[in-house]
């Protein structure tokens, strides 16, 4: 990113909030690039969504700066920043139509009543409701309302969205549905999309780069790919995605080696006993015994004790072949580049 | 909810009977204003309009409802930019006693008009040593015209939530267009509602008004308690009883429709 020499559309510099007592946001540097699509990830409290109010200027840090595509911005208010805000519950005004509401940038900008209405409503078409522009908000539906709140977002052109957990409130299938329209939306327009979730499928599937945010911090910031096949600790592993996480007593156990080390539940191969399984030097090798079996429509969830005493968990394809019962012996393997060396 | 036929019949009668107790001595008002016997004797025996044209040439009765009319108005003014102001303080800022102030802002609406009453007559004459007067009678209802328009300010700010604020800021909008075209007309309703009810509440306020008014100043209420007991000016009372009852009734009916509106726009 820094290192093209471009300057980037966000860059945080010991980025600090605290409310009393507890820092919110405990140190964040960051850059993010012109035209990424950038995810902050974590629990709720983990601070993520105050680094995107300090963002778009609706808290002011404790310390540190931020910068706006190269302008440092740090105490300048909300509406002397080129960045607009999606928010969680939409925040659309009851008062105005759709259309007024998406005209309202441009409206408080002087820009004329025919271009705005024009504006306003190519934005609309853009999401695909401009049949509805006159109607109020309270009577479309949550993912109308969603479509409309980034509708009103883009209308004035930003160099920069922020959208604040945008898909939270909206069924499994509307969500599905509106990743793919907010990915397209963001390849149209080719601005920075910096999007907060908790929702880690969400995350990998849209971004460009993911930050996993914890206690106020970024603990770990890669490609969705890097995070999810390298988490760097104990932490992101099993927060992203389930894993199988070994502490130094199970890996000295189970692996006969040293230090703590994460593994991915599809990675694993079950085979039953006596046929053993791959047996070449780069796999590793536990016998144990099937405790349950859960069917989960793309697969099953296998959970084995082993010799050992540890639990893995394990994701069988429906693809898998001859599928273990609860209480088989069965010999686990996997290959010793999967294992994940945690910090 | 589904009542059985019989409970529903004993909950409309009981109902009903609740209203005729209520309003049946309004009707009597009402209709003994037309009453051509001046002694008001029960039932009418004929229908007059002279009490009417009586009360309207009354230069007591007049004067009493401009000074209603300017307290009130006056009052509900000074509430509504008071009241609105202490709910943006109370519901947008954290700031140390913010229970107590809250509470000592409602307090008067719950404290015995008597007990006000008194204490502003001390206040005002003893302490402060003004003349009673409309500006007087102004202050004291202000006091509890206050608590309605903030009431209904604090619960529309606490139904708005920060969030639309900040999506107008957000879009480009400072600080006055925001409040023009976001805050205000959001508040809108609310503040015609506080403000209609307050004029109401001024408008017939008497125990409060006997302490604070001094006695160059006759309001409505007063004015009928003084002359209800004169002989040949009750039938002339029970106009202005009329009268009083419309401008207290219609406000409030009007405020009513604006929040089940604004129920519904929601």
């Amino acid at each position: 990113m820094s290192s093209t020499g471009a300057t980037p559309a966000i860059r945080l510099t010991g980025l600090q909030k605290h409310f009393g007592d507890v820092r919110a946001v405990d140190g964040v540097d960051l850059e993010i690039a012109d035209g990424e699509f950038f995810s902050m990830l974590g629990p709720s409290g983990s601070g993520k969504t105050t680094v995107l109010r300090l963002v778009a200027g609706f808290e002011q840090p404790t310390g540190g700066t931020v910068e706006l595509a190269g302008r440092d911005v740090t105490g300048t208010a909300p509406f002397e920043r080129d960045v607009n805000t999606v928010f969680q519950d939409y925040a659309l005004f009851p008062h105005m139509s759709v259309l007024e509401n998406v005209a309202y940038g441009l409206r408080v900008r002087g820009v004329g009543k025919a271009e705005r209405r024009r504006r306003a409503l190519e934005a609309l078409a853009t999401v695909r409701l401009d049949h509805v522009a006159d109607r109020r908000p309270t009577q479309l539906s949550g993912g109308q309302r969603q479509r409309v709140a980034l509708a009103r977002a883009v209308v004035v052109r930003p160099r920069v969205l922020l959208l604040d957990e945008p898909l939270g409130a909206l069924d499994l299938k509307l969500r599905e549905q509106m990743q793919v329209e907010l990915k397209q939306l963001q390849r149209d327009l080719g601005i920075t999309f910096v999007f907060v979730t908790h929702d880690q499928e969400e995350a990998l599937t849209l971004s460009d780069r993911v930050a996993v945010f914890n206690e106020g911090r970024i603990v770990q910031l890669g490609s969705p790919r890097e995070v999810y096949e390298r988490p760097v600790d104990a932490y992101v592993a099993s927060f992203v995605g389930t894993s199988n996480l070994f502490d130094a007593e199970v890996a000295r156990a189970v692996l006969g080696r040293d230090g703590r080390y994460a593994l991915r539940p599809e990675k694993i191969h079950l085979a039953a006993e006596p046929d053993a399984g791959a047996t070449t030097p780069e796999h590793d090798r536990v016998r144990g015994v099937v405790a349950e079996t859960i069917y989960l429509g793309i697969g099953r969830r296998v959970v084995v004790d082993t010799e050992h005493g540890a639990r893995l968990v394990v994701l069988e394809p429906s693809t898998a072949p001859a599928a273990v019962e609860r209480g088989d012996h069965v010999v686990a393997s996997w290959r010793h580049a999967d294992l994940v060396t945690l910090a | 909810m589904t009542l059985s036929p019989v409970s529903r019949r004993a909950l409309l009668a009981a109902t009903a009977l609740v209203l005729v107790l209520m309003y049946a001595p309004l009707l009597v008002v009402v209709a003994n204003s037309f009453n051509p016997d001046p002694s008001m004797t029960w039932p009418p025996d004929g229908f007059t309009t002279q009490w009417w044209v009586r009360a309207f040439h009354s230069a007591g009765a007049r004067d009493a409802v401009l000074t209603s009319v300017e307290v009130a108005l006056a009052s509900t003014a000074v509430a509504l930019v008071l009241g609105t102001l202490m709910a943006f303080a109370l519901q947008r800022f954290r700031f140390f006693g913010r229970n107590t102030v809250n509470l000592l802002v409602i307090l008067p609406i719950a404290l015995p008009g008597i007990v006000t009453g008194v204490a502003l007559n001390n206040a005002f004459r003893g302490i402060l040593a003004i003349e009673l007067g409309v500006a007087t009678l102004v202050v004291a209802h202000a006091t509890f015209c206050i608590v309605t328009v903030f009431n209904n300010v604090v619960a529309r700010l606490r139904r708005m939530g920060g969030n639309l604020e900040e999506a107008s800021a957000d879009l480009g909008a400072g600080l006055w267009t925001t409040f023009r075209l976001v805050t205000f007309p959001q508040l809108r309703s609310a503040l015609l509602a506080g403000g209609l009810l307050a004029f109401a509440l001024s408008f017939d306020e008497i125990i409060v008004t006997t302490f604070t008014a001094g006695p160059g100043t006759t309001t409505l209420p007063i004015w009928i308690l003084n002359n209800l007991f004169r002989p040949n000016q009750a039938p002339v009372v029970a106009v202005v009883a009329v009268v009083l009852i419309v401008v207290s009734v219609v406000p409030i009916w009007i405020a009513q429709r604006i929040a089940g509106e604004a129920e519904t726009v929601r």
